[in-house]
């Protein structure tokens, strides 16, 4: 099966990169799904969620506060400012990743109506790992 | 010749320096090695970035009638105003690090001074802040603490100002200046032109063959938007590169100051050998005179 190949940058470093099967982006229009052979484009996205399938077929919630994203048909390359992934070995390193997430969306004061929704999706992935 | 007492204590003075120096350089390469390490993989994403704002802003310039309108990358012919930042450390010991920063900030101050262009001068770290101070050359407004501890909403903030300054047409440039990280034994100072962006890079060849969609969104704000970023971007990467390039100068001056104290002590110590020498043959010829005045 094609994979499609994800980079995930921060101005602190690169947080995720590897092949996944798919990946789900909060665009600023919307939400949007990419799969392998996608259009090439580019945008920019809100604070949210970012939803890979890996290779595994295991999902991993990023939570983003801002990016910028560049697709092309077998790569997809986002850069954003602030993120944290919820992952972790075990349940005091999932807390935590929990409770940095939570501090990122409580910074991202101007889109009070999203946090909600959001905030909820990172309890789910959350959940999910436990 | 000098008393031994006095060279003893004078040793003793030397050793401790040195004691306190080899720490200090010790300290410097650890906090080396981990600034390094951020700087390292912040430029992944300054790469990126550039490649981003390339595009989009060449497809802008490119396709666009009159070509790109946003004042971030349109040359700006008669400057009335410009920003300088620079960027030292809060701390001394560190070689010539902060005065390479300053005779640069300097030299372009002079430059603009004479085409008749004023300057708003805007500093991050204490040493430098200080130094201009001192000389009475005005400062618009200064940070500390920051250059020591990099940190990205804190450098938002402080570069927020010439970002809306200039996008206001208050002031008509902006540059950063600041020493970087080359390697372990160099640094290299960077005298950048952050405002207007230079967009001679931008290729329309590029831009045509290029098949990226922009979503529906119009390009022109999505410019606007990854130019802010860019902006901030370039000021944090600046305090990132200067901090490690400040802890591997640190490290070189600590290091040199080490050999010296070491030099020193041994020079200290043949002088005191000497001294010793010829107190002891001082005593023996008394002794013996007395012995030769007794017969």
């Amino acid at each position: 099966m094609d994979k499609l190949k994800l980079e995930i940058l921060t101005p602190n470093g690169e947080i995720f990169n590897d092949e996944v099967i798919s990946v789900t982006l909060p665009g600023e229009e919307g939400e949007f799904g990419v799969l392998p052979y996608h259009a090439s484009l580019s945008t920019l996205l809100e604070a949210g969620v970012i939803d890979i399938e890996k290779k595994d077929k295991s999902i991993e919630s990023i939570l983003i506060n801002w990016g910028v994203v560049q697709v092309d048909e077998t790569k997809v390359i986002v850069l954003v400012e602030g993120a944290v992934a919820i992952r972790g070995d075990n349940e005091s390193s999932i807390a935590g990743a929990l409770e940095d997430a939570k501090k990122l969306i409580n910074d991202i004061a101007d889109s009070k109506g999203a946090i909600a929704s959001v905030s909820a999706r990172i309890e789910s992935a959350a959940q999910r790992l436990l | 010749m000098a008393n031994l007492k006095d060279i003893q204590r004078q040793i003793r003075s030397v050793t401790n320096t040195q004691k306190t120096t080899r720490a200090m350089k010790l300290v410097s390469t650890a906090k080396l090695r981990r600034a390094e390490e951020l700087a390292k993989r912040s430029r992944l994403y300054a790469g990126k970035m550039n490649q981003v704002i390339a595009e989009i802003a060449g497809r802008i310039q490119c396709n666009k009638i009159g070509g790109i309108d946003n004042r971030c990358f349109v040359e700006i012919e008669n400057p009335k105003m410009i920003d300088i930042i620079f960027v030292t450390a809060d701390k001394g010991l560190c070689g010539g690090f902060n005065i390479q920063t300053i005779k640069a900030v300097k030299k372009l101050i002079k430059e603009y001074k004479s085409k008749n262009v004023k300057v708003r001068l805007r500093g991050i770290g204490k040493k430098g802040t200080e130094f201009f101070k001192y000389n009475e050359v005005e400062i618009f407004d200064s940070v500390v603490d920051l250059s020591s501890k990099p940190d990205k909403d804190r450098s938002d903030e402080f570069i927020k100002t010439s970002l809306e300054d200039y996008k206001d047409g208050k002031i008509d440039g902006l540059h950063i200046i600041y020493n970087g990280y080359k390697n372990m034994i160099t640094q290299e100072l960077h005298v950048d032109r952050i405002l207007p962006v230079d967009t001679r890079g931008f290729n329309c060849e590029n831009a045509e063959k290029s098949l990226l969609e922009i979503e529906a969104q119009d390009e022109e704000y999505m410019l606007d938007s990854l130019i802010n970023r860019y902006i901030q971007y370039a000021m944090y990467y600046a305090l990132i590169d200067s901090v490690a390039a400040e802890h591997a100068s640190r490290m070189q001056a600590m290091d040199t100051a080490t050999n010296n104290a070491q030099d020193m002590v041994k020079n200290l110590n043949i002088e005191f050998n000497k001294a010793r020498q010829a107190a002891i043959t001082t005593e023996l010829i008394e002794i013996i005179s007395g012995v030769e005045s007794m017969k």
